[in-house]
């Protein structure tokens, strides 16, 4: 079996510090010498248009993937997903696909057999073209006990931008926000799932309801009434504090 | 700012290919563009005033052209030639007329007087046009017409149950409220002599239609009983009830003007009418729209057969010997008939020959006239040998009523160039000026089928053979709503439907990248907006890619910018990036080391 390095990405670990850890210990079950690299990708110094400045800061991130070891880059981040793969030296596998190959924690599946929920599905539209992510996401949601639908139309290889991409939030705000929720209004149902913890900022931003996959993995279970988490990645201050954190349960769990 | 090369060539490719401002099918086809697409679908809406107003920004005559245009758009309407049941988009733009046109709402805007003087020959719809787009551009125009009535060939060619009077004038009052003046029941080379025009005026339109009718030359032509469409068709027009024609009629002719004949004839006093062409049935240049009302209204046909004989008695037209034709084309596609042995004879009192018109000079011979009498003129401007005058319309080359505005729109052209000392040619589009076809190449919406077209209400033939009043009683509200929802709405612009902030900046890519190139430069905020979800190369027929090139934009931004980004917001992203790479928030946990 090839040595294996999880990459947590930006977002996650801001949002959310504890799924981090949780999916560490899950997959350290399974690959026991399992390493994690949490850093940027630079994504957003290339969407900036600095183009140099991208290639030295990618150039460092694979040069740590590179000291692991590591032959295979497990990412929980879709723009992760597309830009590592332009790295050359190993093979880039998304979570959500190698989930549905070794398994849910075995206590976690059918956890949510009870729920009143039906969860409208949120493609991250950079993972259009990656069929086995969609499949992926739909296997956890299932497996989880979770009943789930499809935007029509506008889901898989169709589906629409949640907003966030382009670093436009911080340029045109506005577009940015008219793009969420249009995004939010192609949902058949209230509650929303997805992949990405930038995409669910952009839908509690637009007054959406949603959860991260993680989220419905590791959390409780989600009811109609339940609350959606709170959005901690438009509170700089949290955010960075969960980055740190993040980080710091990542080298516990590794110890 | 400078661009790369690789940047330019991508925005001369978008602005060159993009379909987004390619017309419709319908439009195109359109020799005046009218916005078919637009207004079929706000009719669709139950925007019944929009629909009619968007009409008017092109024609001033959308309850004529409503009832008797002769639809090109209908042929070339994608649920034609995908489905063979074209939108009614003649009829709903009567629709519109009917219930919502109003004069208040007409734009009678003009530029500011120039002090040059027009004249226009003619007040058929080529000359009104002209005559309205040459006063809008501040011109002084003056109309001499031989009639004491407005309309042309729609006036006392067109039947009026085909065509209410009241229409016409009402819709021409527009003329007047522009300030274009008549001179009515003035012929030009009798009552004022051509010469006269040319001295006086600083242009002259000439704009006289093809009104002379003729009886082609064979054996017995000469009896008594015996007219042509243009004279009887002016007649009934005139005065219905002064015209006398016998029990049975025959129409020679397989046109749209042989069923106006045949037609007419029933409402004046005939009881049999019979329509003889040489086109076999099949092949009858008439519309089946026009066949089928005189087939209900009990019109027999004869196809196939060319005049032999007149036979006459006492000089009096008695019947017609005919001779098969077995083809009416040569080889070559040209007008040859070739006739076979076979003969039939028909009797009849009063025989119609409904095989053409053509031009009477209207010009004392000063200008050179071709086929058909037609002026010689230089067919991209209209000009003719003599500087400041111009032809349009029927006289010019044109064969339908929107042909005749939109030549009567080009004669307008290039003298209001020529007055103004311009170059005729010189950065004209003159593709724009007449009907081409549509460069669209879009798939069908996914959703698309296969919808029966909706048709109007008519008056009971038996009923509407005793008068003159209108045949076609149009459409119910809901129908026509239910018509303008079928529509395919073939634009392109598939892009903007799917991207947001494109819309707040152009109308398609095509006209921002043309922009681009023109100013050498595009807003930031633009480059910036984009999501970069590639939402628009999904949708785009030519696959363009925005967000690559967005993005190319964005990096030279950024180098000509020290290597920053050029919106403010992003000051915070250069932070929120310095940290993330920052030993401070990141690791690297190395496994199965221990
Ligand atoms: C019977 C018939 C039916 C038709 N039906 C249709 C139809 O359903 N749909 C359609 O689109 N087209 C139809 N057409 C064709 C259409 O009418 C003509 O193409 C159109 O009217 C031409 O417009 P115009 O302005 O060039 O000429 P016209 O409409 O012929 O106008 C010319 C005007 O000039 C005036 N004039 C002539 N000589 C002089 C002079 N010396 N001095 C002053 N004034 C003069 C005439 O009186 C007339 O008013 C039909 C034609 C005919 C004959
Ligand atoms: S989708 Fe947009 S960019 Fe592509 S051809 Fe159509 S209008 Fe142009
Ligand atoms: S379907 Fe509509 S837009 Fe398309 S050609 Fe017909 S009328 Fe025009």
């Amino acid at each position: 079996m090839s040595r294996k390095v999880f990459l947590p990405g930006c977002a996650l670990p801001s949002y959310n510090p504890m799924n981090v850890e949780a999916v560490i210990k899950h997959l350290k079950n399974i690959y026991p010498d399992l390493s994690v690299v949490q850093k940027c990708c630079g994504k957003p110094t290339q969407a900036v248009g600095q183009a140099a400045k991208f290639e030295e800061r990618f150039a460092g991130l694979v040069e740590d993937i590179k000291s692991c070891e590591a032959e295979e880059a497990i990412v929980a981040c879709q723009s992760c997903m597309k830009t590592l793969a332009k790295g050359k030296g190993y093979k880039t596998t998304s979570l959500w696909e190698l989930l549905p190959q070794i398994g849910l924690p075995k206590e976690l599946v059918g956890k949510a057999k009870g729920s009143d929920v039906v969860f409208s599905v949120h493609d991250s539209c950079s993972v259009r073209d990656y069929t086995g992510i969609h499949d992926g996401i739909r296997w956890i949601v299932n497996e989880l006990g979770y009943k789930q639908v499809d935007p029509e139309g506008r889901a898989r290889e169709k589906a629409r931008c949640c907003g966030f991409g382009g670093m436009v939030v911080p340029a045109n705000p506005d577009v940015a926000l008219r793009v969420m929720k249009r995004r939010v209004d192609d949902f058949p149902t209230e509650h929303i799932v997805v992949y990405c913890a930038a995409c669910r900022q952009s839908f509690i931003k637009a007054g959406g309801k949603a959860w991260h996959i993680l989220d419905l993995v590791f959390g409780d279970v989600v009811h109609a009434n339940t609350p959606p988490p709170e959005d901690t990645l438009s509170k700089p201050l949290k955010a960075w504090r969960n980055r740190y954190r993040s980080k710091q349960l990542i080298k516990s769990a590794m110890r | 700012m400078a661009y790369d090369n690789s940047v330019l060539d991508k925005a001369r490719e978008i602005a060159q290919d993009c379909q987004g401002g390619h017309l419709s099918f319908c439009s195109a086809r359109c020799p005046m563009h009218t916005d078919a697409m637009g207004y079929v679908n706000l009719i669709g809406e139950n925007k019944v005033t929009e629909a009619l107003l968007k009409i008017r920004e092109v024609v001033f005559l959308p309850g004529t052209l409503g009832r008797i245009c002769a639809h090109p758009c209908e042929d070339k309407c994608r649920r034609n030639t995908e489905y063979g049941q074209p939108i009614s988009i003649a009829a709903l733009k009567r629709y519109a007329a009917d219930k919502a046109d109003d004069e208040k709402l007409w734009n009678t805007s003009k530029k500011p007087a120039t002090g040059k003087k027009a004249a226009v020959i003619g007040c058929g719809p080529a000359g009104a046009q002209a005559a309205i787009d040459l006063a809008k551009e501040g011109h002084d125009v003056t109309i001499y017409e031989k009639l004491n009535v407005v309309g042309g060939m729609m006036r006392v060619g067109i039947p009026e149950y085909r065509l209410p009077r009241n229409v016409i004038d009402f819709e021409y009052t527009y003329l007047g409220k522009l300030g274009i003046q008549f001179k009515m029941g003035v012929e030009v080379g009798k009552d004022i002599s051509f010469d006269e025009l040319v001295k006086n005026y600083d242009v002259v339109i000439v704009a006289n239609g093809a009104h002379k009718g003729f009886v082609p030359p064979i054996k017995g032509s000469e009896s008594e009983g015996i007219t042509n469409a243009a004279d009887f068709l002016r007649a009934v027009s005139l005065d219905n009830k002064s015209v006398k024609v016998g029990n049975n009629v025959i129409v020679v002719g397989g046109g749209d003007v042989a069923m106006d004949c045949a037609r007419s004839a029933l409402r004046v006093g005939a009881t049999n009418v019979t329509v003889v062409s040489l086109e076999k049935k099949d092949e009858m240049p008439a519309s089946d729209h026009e066949q089928h009302g005189a087939l209900e209204e009990g019109i027999t046909f004869h196809c196939g057969w060319g005049g032999d004989e007149i036979l006459n008695a006492d000089g009096r037209v008695n019947g017609v010997r005919f001779k098969e034709c077995t083809s009416v084309f040569d080889a070559d596609g040209r007008f040859s008939p070739a006739y076979g042995e076979n003969k039939l004879e028909l009797e009849c009192d009063t025989l119609i020959f409904a095989t053409g018109q053509v031009v009477e000079d209207a010009t004392d011979g000063t200008l050179q006239r071709g086929g058909g009498g037609r002026y010689s003129v230089d067919k991209q401007t209209l000009e003719t040998a003599i500087d400041k005058v111009f032809a349009a319309g029927d006289c010019a080359g044109g064969t339908i009523v929107i042909e005749a505005m939109a030549l009567g729109r080009k004669a307008a052209i290039s003298a209001n160039r020529f007055l103004a000392g311009q170059d005729l040619k010189a950065d004209r589009d003159f593709k724009m000026e007449f009907h081409f076809e549509s460069t669209l190449d879009i798939p069908l919406p996914e959703d698309a089928q296969d919808l029966p077209r909706k048709y109007t209400n008519a008056l009971d033939p038996k009923e509407r053979i005793k008068s003159f009043v209108e045949c076609d009683l149009g459409f119910d509200g809901d129908v026509a709503e239910e018509e303008g929802q079928r529509c395919l709405k073939c634009e392109c612009k598939k892009c903007m439907t799917e991207c947001i902030m494109l819309n707040d900046f152009t109308q398609y890519p095509g006209e921002m990248f043309e922009k681009f190139l023109k100013d050498g430069d595009i807003e930031p905020l633009v480059a910036y907006s984009c999501n970069m979800c590639d939402q628009c190369t999904i949708v785009c027929p030519e696959e363009f890619k925005f967000a690559e090139l967005f993005g190319a934009i964005r990096r030279e931004m950024v180098k000509a910018n020290n290597g920053e980004s050029p919106m403010p917001g992003h000051k915070a992203i250069k932070m929120h990036q310095r940290l993330g790479f920052s030993k401070f928030f990141t690791v690297v946990a190395k496994g199965g080391k221990k």
